[in-house]
């Protein structure tokens, strides 16, 4: 099909499609005036009844927990396939020696550079993990810290260059991490079942709200996210970058 | 207000523009790009859904429980849909990266459908 008909259908199609558009658009609800009673419903129960301040906490790993766990398993299909895709044509053995494009030679990254990363990449790690461990207290939670968590680790790339990145950040650790993360979240949801309560039961004892304690089953299960997102954005860094190293066969 | 009806057609532009990226497209990670596109008008349209005149985010500190608030339950299926969105992302970066390498194809109007 050559690029004119492709073009030619989709203004068709797009043209067939916009009357609805135009038809439907009056009848929406207005913006900012739209009834939510889901939400309002969460909004006044999960104070009280979770213990929470953060309310997308409350939902993300209570009410709609199940959900959840369905998404974290699309993630650790998602790094699963970038694994076996990118290393099963690469091979397992690993090399420390970065590629190079020719006629252009590796610079070592600058003492500034390197000063910055180190005293960042600390700040970095610890943001991520504050943000994570006040996901009832704080608008944080396993989500946003783990991604947090992993971009600190491809600031020691900037400072330390591919070696110290290859020294530092381990795929075998990465690796499990990830797994732990996504088990913890699914024996949390589990293990209710074994013993006759429903799924995703909230047995810990739920605190007060506005402490980093409150939450109860919430805590682990945040936790159990913040490994997943954090060990599977780091292994995806990790399988990408492998790519541009030097291949340990035509190294010779 | 007039604006009313602003932000659904603002995604449903993003969602066109996304899909007219897609159909042009000359390189797989170009086309991965505009797919990213038309997901964030999923992000506009439900974010725009959740949202509240006069009310304050889904968080009650320290304003008390019970003041208005805008739907926490689309904010929660964004959060989760822009960290899972990202990991697919790279899962069809590294199926792009494969295909390059096994069969030497970026643009998808010359890729040959696979036996």
């Amino acid at each position: 099909m050559s690029p004119r008909v492709r073009v030619a259908l989709f203004g068709a199609a797009a043209l067939a499609v916009l009357p609805a558009l135009f038809h439907v658009l009056p009848h929406l609800p207005r913006f900012g005036d739209h009834p939510s009673p889901y939400g309002d419903a969460v909004t006044a129960s999960a104070p009280v009844a979770r213990q929470t301040q953060n309310i997308v906490t409350a939902l993300n790993f209570d009410y709609r927990g199940f959900d959840t766990l369905g998404e974290e398993f699309i993630l650790l299909c998602a790094v699963t396939g970038v694994t076996v895709l990118l290393r099963g044509a690469r091979g397992e053995e690993t090399s420390a020696r970065p590629g190079q494009v020719d006629g252009r030679p590796v610079l070592p990254p600058s003492e500034s550079v390197t000063l910055i990363s180190r005293v960042l990449g600390v700040m970095v790690l610890v943001f991520g993990l504050s943000t994570s461990l006040h996901a009832t207290s704080t608008p944080g939670g396993g989500f946003q810290g783990g991604v947090v968590i992993a971009s600190g680790f491809l600031l020691v790339l900037l400072g330390e260059g591919y070696r110290g990145w290859r020294g530092v950040i381990r795929s075998e650790f990465m690796d499990g991490l990830e797994a732990f993360g996504a088990m913890l979240f699914a024996v949390c949801g589990f293990a209710g079942l074994c013993v006759g309560m429903p799924f995703m039961t909230n047995v810990l004892p739920l605190g007060t709200a506005g402490s980093v304690w409150a939450g109860g089953l919430m805590l682990v299960i945040n936790a159990g996210v913040t490994c997943a997102v954090g060990g599977g954005f780091a292994v995806l860094f990790l399988e990408f970058l492998e790519e541009t190293r030097v291949d340990p066969g035509a190294e010779g | 207000m007039t604006v009313g009806w602003l932000p659904w057609v603002v995604a449903a532009w993003l969602f066109g523009i996304g899909l007219y990226g897609i159909v042009t497209s000359r390189h797989y990670v170009h086309l991965i790009g505009c797919l990213a596109v038309v997901q964030s008008a999923t992000y506009v349209l439900l974010l725009s859904i959740g949202y509240r005149h006069g009310a304050g985010p889904p968080f009650f500190h320290p304003k008390p429980p019970g003041t208005p608030a805008v739907d926490a339950v689309v904010q929660v299926l964004v959060l989760t849909d822009i960290v899972v969105g990202a990991t697919v992302t790279a899962l069809l970066l590294a199926l792009v990266q494969q295909l390059q390498r096994r069969r030497g194809v970026v643009d998808p109007q010359q890729a040959a459908p696979l036996r």
